[in-house]
């Protein structure tokens, strides 16, 4: 306590003299080093600090300027952590900078609390904003993508606003969703998405991926958790930024299909006779419906914020617009946000926080256009023989190929608008009880609310036109409650225990109507009492979960640390008391072995630590009352309009549904070389997840469709590394690089009873058999096809298959083909990711170039099936390589005569299964700094960049990153029905700081 | 340390909940245990009957198991492969369309089970309500399973809501005992007639006591038939139909008087209609088993932009006698390319087959250049008519009896209406039995419930049949042995066998 007060009284003292010397020496000439470790800094920025006087280091890390001695240094450099150092009348300021990436210092945010990295025993890796600040992100997951060692980012909707598929190591479940937990400032998002947030917004984020660090999230944590930590204000002068940019979208890739003459022509051998009575009159005339339906889209995206604040209390205020038009014509979304981080010291012990976050967006018709059928597909199936239009604007309704509605009638004519508010609040309060005690009360609430309306015109609902909207509410609401104590003993025992209780509860509500013969549309669905014949619904659910958490830490002589975990959670989705309850315990060991002598004396790393850990998390995200055995709804009009409720018989209740628990095992290693030049970290992982929550598929006997189960188990292991490299540091040039790379095997282990599972048919019709199961010894997503070898070019008497038939394997020996012929054929989960990006800065140029990539990964291309030969929805194929048949002239074709009457063929063969893999040149961009010594007013920086400008791929269709599978599923997945392809962009963007 | 001041701040830790925190209450839901209480919750389980029962007939797939029979073909092709399996009798158990009538019936009886085995439970409604309910699902439940055992044989009996991965099949015996007694129970148990939205133009839209009689006739007369052959079911086939015949009136069932006007728009609502599945494309909102795809264009041949589903066999054609039902039956003139100016005979036209125009008016069709519009429409499927009420009637009086008179007026009210004169007096019983198979042929021709393909494999005369086939037809890949009843049954479907070794 002495020691302190005299430390007070030379700072004082400091003050006065400072504030003294400053009146009589306006400026003096501030020298130093900046450094990183034993390594110099070169092109270090160095400015005062509101002033914009600036210069950079050398290549010895040395610089000079001339600063009023009671200015503010500000010391910053790409890759590192900038630092602020009040001068005080000193005349040489020597700084070490800590590389912001593998800051050893750097504040993590963990579960519940932050920790410092030198301290983590956990897998957890940090995406600091700067990574992709001169790239036009529109949203979390596409900085994510490719970024993060061990996490994968798949668009698989292109569609503004469209659906991504974030999986971290992989996916454990098959049913319940493997999509990670988000937890914004402390809360869980459970109502709205990781897309409703405002990307400009996050500082950065964490990803926790092994148990240690996620078990402390139990029950959701087995997906792993990102954690992001949005902007807040420092004390100081009033910061204002601008970011903004406007982006041209255009089809990356069009199918090449037969013209019209081309197409009449086939049309004609199909079928046997004279569908067209002239093919050649067709010549040079017909539709492109692929143009008809895709356009050049375009995206601005403007966001301004406000920061500062006082010692006491700091702010951060936001405001976000975006408006972005899909590839798709008709096609758009439209988004405003505004956030405000408040943050307060009240009073020595207290202080309290809030954070309120309001979003709002239209969109336009980019909902899911349904499956098969949806504009993609009908555009490239419709016939080309067809006009667009009958005559003048009354649209040609009805092709004589495929069954599918006219997709630029479907496109043009849909009006379907959705508005959706999403709010983020949280209040936090902190009071240090003690010195090494403290509470922290977490309150938040994630809500959604949201209209859908839409219009079915005459040329959409033929003859019967209707109208109708539907609103949604959904609330979440969250109260954690933490004490925490931290002491360290005799300066090398240092403990750390927290315990917390969380209750979480969510609502949902919805209500829609909804009418036909609607008796005019000038209302558009503005008047549902237009609507001749009316229906109402409406529905509601809710969840909650109960959760009691503790963590212990240890730090011995900053060597040696243990963290350990223990969370109980109970959950409303299971039944009996003790089905509700799971358990989930974790430990993670770390040993810092570059505070070893021995490998301090080898003078080679910065940084060396081990890590290990094990853990147990749980799953239980199921829909609420899936256990239940609820009946489902029809609707029957007696042969008259009106529709009358029915109910049927639903699948059986499971009251002995439990959690689905996964054990996580997790060895790293983190070194830093060359003073930290050169960071590695190193995973492997070994996860294994029982009793997972499995959709049983029911015989069609007993009525068909699926009841949940706990079934099986599924392993998953991998490697991952990411590696950080400033490569080149002299004072006009640097280039610094990331390469992360994962590798991903997962494999069913068991399946209770069973040995394989069958998933449900998807996109029936044109297939007409499950091509995906789940097996034993196999990957999820696995595909199960028969196979295909090509084309006959002799007859096959035994199949009864001629020459030009479609050769596939008589897999059961049966002597016949059919769907008993079905084997594995691969999966569509990806083996191998990797990512690498790089920036390279000249004076005030920033050049960034990002690869990334995906490999091993299969996609069933049913766009490509749909128009490729024909099926039961798709009489005449459309594609020009499908001209290409086999005949007496053609033996050798690559296709099947697809008039054949002895090719019995098969839409669910391997014929149709691509390989996914591919890579990426995901953005390059080039940026140009204007200084606020330049500009007078403010740091001004143009960029201009382009997406998905090249992709090297064997895929067939649009974009393999596209698949119309759902995203929360890895069971069923990448199969290619129409799916929405994302654009190649060119974009110019504006960022002034002031 | 303050304590006093820190513990209400503890107590935050300990927060309280409510004993039902954790409680699962699905408020918008209905689950079994508050079902099937009130005379609505009956009304809402026998409207799920419905929808299953349309969506087996909504469309050509499970149709396609009765390509066999000697009336319809299909152009062996691109998409109609599946169809033609049926037809040149090479069906597998992949087989892509039939699926459909093994999901749907099967379904249909999962909903009638639970509706048969709850019905007693539903204090809130009358006794009356109780067992008009129950006798519906009776009435479906035998229906389902009528059309399951022709088409597939034996397949499992499932009176409960269990789900069973080791179901065995059961024979058609078993199958036929549990339709019996379910019509028997449906006879009793359901009203003479509906009311409200249940009767639309004076047509009841559900099954009616009569409907259960006519069902039970047909029932009985298939016993007589192959595979059971208990010959004495002709007599009780013919006392149910006769009950059916003599009470008409109370039902309100008779002949159309124009056999054209049972397959147009005005023709929706009729009172032939013994019992049917009842569709409409302008229903508000989606509702998939209320559309019906059997438009003119599934049928329309390539030339006209149809499907090409089915086409007539020739010889079939050819032996079809002349008159109105004929020509109501088939379109002899193809309208080329849409064009009614380049109309041209079936038999100038490469396919060479007329095709078959029963569903040929329906709302988006126009009828001067055949263009039709959508592909879904309202037509009614008519299930039971009351046309084969009258020839079961005939055949089994034949059968059971002697060809008399009252067998004699039943063919001779059909024949009369098709334009043709009364049928030859004095036959035999095996001769005039074999007139009525044949009028059945013509009565009931292309895609109808009252197949012709039951009728062949009933008689024994699959092979007969095939005896007969235009030589410019599709060639057989197999020729069924009537003797050994090869392909006679459809193959099992593939899915449910994967999931249970017994199938």
């Amino acid at each position: 306590m002495k020691s302190n007060l005299t430390l007070w009284k030379k700072l004082a003292l400091c003050l006065i003299f400072s504030s003294y010397a400053m009146a009589l020496y306006a400026q003096q000439p501030v020298t130093g080093r900046v450094t990183a470790g034993d390594t110099s800094l070169p092109g270090v920025v160095v400015y005062i600090k509101g002033k914009g006087v600036n210069t950079q280091t050398d290549n010895d890390g040395r610089y000079s300027i001339n600063a009023p001695a009671g200015a503010t240094l500000t010391f910053s450099l790409m890759g590192y952590t900038s630092k602020e150092v009040p001068v005080n009348n000193r005349g040489t300021i020597n700084v070490q900078l800590e590389s912001s990436t593998q800051g050893l210092g750097e504040v993590v945010v963990v579960g519940y609390g932050t920790q410092k990295r030198k301290d983590l025993t956990g897998a957890i890796a940090s995406l600091n904003a700067t990574a992709y600040k001169d790239q036009p992100v529109l949203n979390a997951s596409s900085a994510l993508q490719g970024r993060v060692a061990g996490v994968s980012v798949a668009n698989s909707s292109g569609a503004p606003g469209g659906a991504v598929k974030i999986r971290i190591r992989g996916a454990n479940s098959i049913n319940a969703s493997n999509d990670p937990l988000y937890v914004i400032d402390g809360v869980a998002l459970s109502s709205i998405s990781i897309q409703d947030i405002n990307v400009n917004d996050i500082a950065s984020m964490e990803v926790l991926k092994d148990a240690s660090a996620t078990a402390i999230y139990g029950s959701r944590g087995a997906n792993g958790v990102i954690i992001i930590t949005t902007k807040s204000g420092k004390s100081g002068d009033m910061h204002l930024e601008y970011n903004g940019f406007l982006s041209s979208n255009t089809p990356m890739k069009k199918y090449k299909l037969l013209d019209a003459q081309g197409y009449a022509t086939l049309a004609n051998h199909i079928a046997g006779t004279n569908v067209f009575a002239d093919p050649a009159s067709y010549a040079g005339k017909g539709t492109d419906w692929q143009d008809m339906v895709f356009h050049n889209g375009t995206t601005q995206n403007h966001q301004l914020s406000v920061s500062g604040g006082t010692e006491k209390s700091r702010y951060y205020i936001s405001g976000y617009y975006v408006n972005q038009s899909g590839l798709l014509l008709n096609t758009s979304q439209e988004k405003f946000a505004l956030r405000a981080n408040l943050d307060s010291k009240l009073s020595k012990k207290v202080s309290i926080g809030v954070g309120i976050f309001a979003g709002h967006s239209n969109s336009h018709n980019n909902g899911d256009i349904g499956g098969k059928g949806n504009p993609v597909m009908s555009a490239l199936a419709w016939a080309p023989t067809e006009p667009v239009y009958d005559s003048g604007t009354q649209y040609n309704r009805f092709a004589i190929s495929p069954i599918w509605s006219n997709p630029y009638m479907t496109i043009k004519e849909r009006k379907n608008d959705n508005s959706a508010n999403s709010v983020v609040l949280n209040g936090r309060l902190k009071y240090d009880i003690t010195d090494w005690l403290s509470l922290n009360v977490n309150v938040g609430l994630d809500a959604n609310i949201s209209r859908t309306a839409y219009l079915n015109n005459d040329w959409v609902s033929p003859g019967n036109p209707g109208s109708g909207q539907s609103s949604l509410e959904n609330y979440t609401i969250q109260n954690s409650n933490s004490l925490t104590f931290h002491k360290k003993f005799n300066e090398k025992h240092d403990f750390t225990v927290m315990g917390i209780v969380e209750e979480t509860s969510s609502k949902f509500n919805s209500f829609s109507a909804s009418g036909s013969g609607l008796t005019s549309t000038s209302n558009g669905y503005n008047n549902l009492g237009l609507n001749t014949s009316q229906g109402i619904s409406s529905a509601y659910t809710n969840w909650a979960l109960l959760s009691y958490v503790g963590r212990a830490s240890y730090t011995f002589n900053d060597k040696y640390l243990i963290t350990a975990t223990y969370r109980a959670d109970g959950s409303s989705k299971f039944q009996s008391t003790a089905n509700k309850w799971g358990y989930f315990p974790s430990v993670g060991i770390g040993w810092r072995l570059s505070e070893e002598s021995f490998i301090k004396d080898l003078g080679i790393f910065s940084n060396l630590k081990l890590r290990g850990s094990w853990g147990i998390t749980g799953n239980q995200s199921i829909n609420p009352y899936s256990s239940l055995g609820l009946l489902s709804g029809v609707q029957y009009s007696y042969g008259g309009t009106t529709l009358y409720q029915g109910y049927l018989l639903g699948s059986p209740s499971n009251p002995d549904l439990k959690w689905e628990t996964t054990k996580q095992t997790d060895i790293g290693l983190d070194v830093g070389l060359l003073g930290g030049r050169v960071n590695v970290t190193a995973d492997y992982y070994n996860k294994r997840t029982k009793d997972l929550l499995l959709q049983v598929p029911i015989a069609s006997y007993d009525g068909g469709g699926t009841m949940y189960k706990n079934v099986g188990a599924v392993n998953n292991k991998g490697f991952e590394f990411f590696v950080d490299i400033a490569a080149v540091q002299t004072h006009d040039f640097s280039w610094t690089a990331t390469i992360n790379a994962s590798t991903y095997k997962n494999r069913v282990v068991s399946l209770g009873k069973d040995s394989i599972l069958y998933r449900p048919v998807i996109g029936g019709g044109l297939i007409n058999t499950n091509i995906q199961v789940v097996k034993t010894g196999q990957a999820l997503g696995s595909f199960y096809l028969i196979p295909w070898q090509g084309v006959y070019t002799s007859d096959d008497n035994t199949l009864g298959y001629k020459a030009g038939d479609n050769h596939y394997r008589d897999v059961s020996g049966n002597k016949s083909i059919g769907y008993e012929d079905r084997v594995i054929a691969g999966s569509a989960l990806p083996k191998f990711l990797w990512g690498f990006n790089n920036n390279f800065h000249y004076k005030q140029f920033e050049l960034n170039v990002f690869v990334q990539a995906s490999h091993g990964n299969k996609i069933f291309n049913a766009t490509y099936a749909g128009i490729a030969a024909p099926t039961s929805d798709v009489k005449y194929p459309t594609l020009a390589e499908s001209a290409n048949y086999a005949s007496s002239k053609n033996p050798d074709a690559e296709w099947a005569d697809p008039a054949s009457k002895t090719n019995r063929s098969y839409v669910e063969s391997t014929q149709y299964l691509q390989n996914g893999s591919y890579v990426r040149l995901k953005n390059v961009s080039l940026s140009y700094a204007l200084l606020k010594k330049t500009t007078r007013f403010a740091d001004i920086r143009f960029t201009l960049s382009a997406q998905n400008l090249y992709t090297i791929t064997k895929y067939k269709g649009y974009d393999p990153e596209a698949t119309s599978t759902s995203a929360t599923s890895d069971a069923d997945a990448g199969i290619d029905l129409g799916a929405y392809p994302s654009p190649r962009t060119i974009t110019f963007g504006v960022n002034i700081s002031l | 340390m303050k304590l006093h001041k820190i513990a209400p701040l503890l107590l935050l830790l300990f927060t309280s909940c409510s004993k039902d925190f954790l409680k699962e209450d699905p408020r918008s839901n209905l689950t079994p245990d508050n079902f099937y209480k009130t005379a609505d919750d009956l009304n809402m389980a026998t409207i799920g009957l419905y929808t299953q029962m349309n969506g087996a007939f909504n469309q050509s797939a499970g149709f396609s198991t009765l390509w066999g029979g000697d009336d319809i073909t299909v152009a062996r092709a691109g998409n109609k492969i599946s169809y033609s399996d049926f037809d040149t009798y090479q069906a597998t158990s992949s087989n892509d369309r039939m699926t459909n009538w093994w999901s749907y019936f099967y379904s249909t009886i999962k909903s009638s089970n639970s509706l048969i085995n709850n019905y007693q439970n539903a204090t809130g409604a009358s006794e009356d309500a109780r067992n008009q309910a129950a006798g519906q699902a009776y009435f479906f439940r035998a229906l389902s399973y009528f059309f399951l055992t022709r088409t597939w044989g034996a397949v499992p009996l499932i009176t409960d809501n269990k789900v069973d991965y080791t179901r065995t099949k059961a024979e058609p015996t078993d199958i036929y005992t549990l339709i019996v007694a379910d019509l028997q129970k449906a006879e009793t148990m359901l009203p003479d007639g509906w009311d409200g939205t249940k009767r639309q133009n004076g047509v009841d839209i559900p099954p009616t006591r009569g409907s259960a009689k006519a069902l039970l006739a047909n029932v009985y007369l298939t016993m007589a038939g192959w595979p059971l052959k208990q010959t004495d079911k002709y007599a009780l086939a013919a006392a149910k139909a006769k009950e059916v015949i003599d009470g008409k009136a109370t039902w309100g069932y008779d002949l159309v008087s124009n056999f054209a006007d049972l397959w147009k728009r005005t023709g929706k609502f009729n009172h032939e209609t013994v019992f049917g599945c009842y569709y409409n494309v302008s229903v508000s909102g989606w509702a998939w088993e209320n559309y019906n795809m059997l438009t003119p264009n599934a049928y329309a041949p390539d030339d006209e932009g149809g499907w090409g589903d089915g086409y007539a066999e020739i010889n079939f054609y050819k032996k079809f006698p002349a008159g109105p039902r004929k020509d109501a039956t088939y379109q002899m003139v193809y309208y080329i390319n849409n064009d009614p100016n380049n109309a041209v005979d079936w038999t100038k036209v490469q396919r060479k087959h007329p095709y078959f125009f029963k569903f040929r008016d329906d709302d988006a069709f126009n009828p001067t250049n055949h263009v039709n519009n959508n592909w879904i429409g309202s037509h009614t499927v008519p299930v039971i008519r009351y046309a084969e009420v009258l020839l079961t009637y005939a055949e089994a009086q034949a059968m059971s009896a002697a060809p008399d008179a009252t067998a004699y007026a039943a063919i001779n009210l059909v024949r009369k209406r098709a334009g043709l004169g009364d049928l030859v007096a004095g036959l035999s019983q095996s001769a005039f039995r074999d007139s009525v198979i044949a009028e059945r042929g013509w009565e009931f021709a292309g895609v109808e419930p009252a197949a012709r393909w039951y009728d062949l494999i009933r008689t024994e005369t699959v092979k007969k049949a095939n005896s007969d086939r235009d030589a410019s037809e599709e060639a057989l890949k197999n020729i069924p042995d009537d003797a050994t009843h090869t392909f006679y049954w459809a193959p099992i479907p593939i899915g449910d066998q994967q999931l249970n070794s017994n199938l």
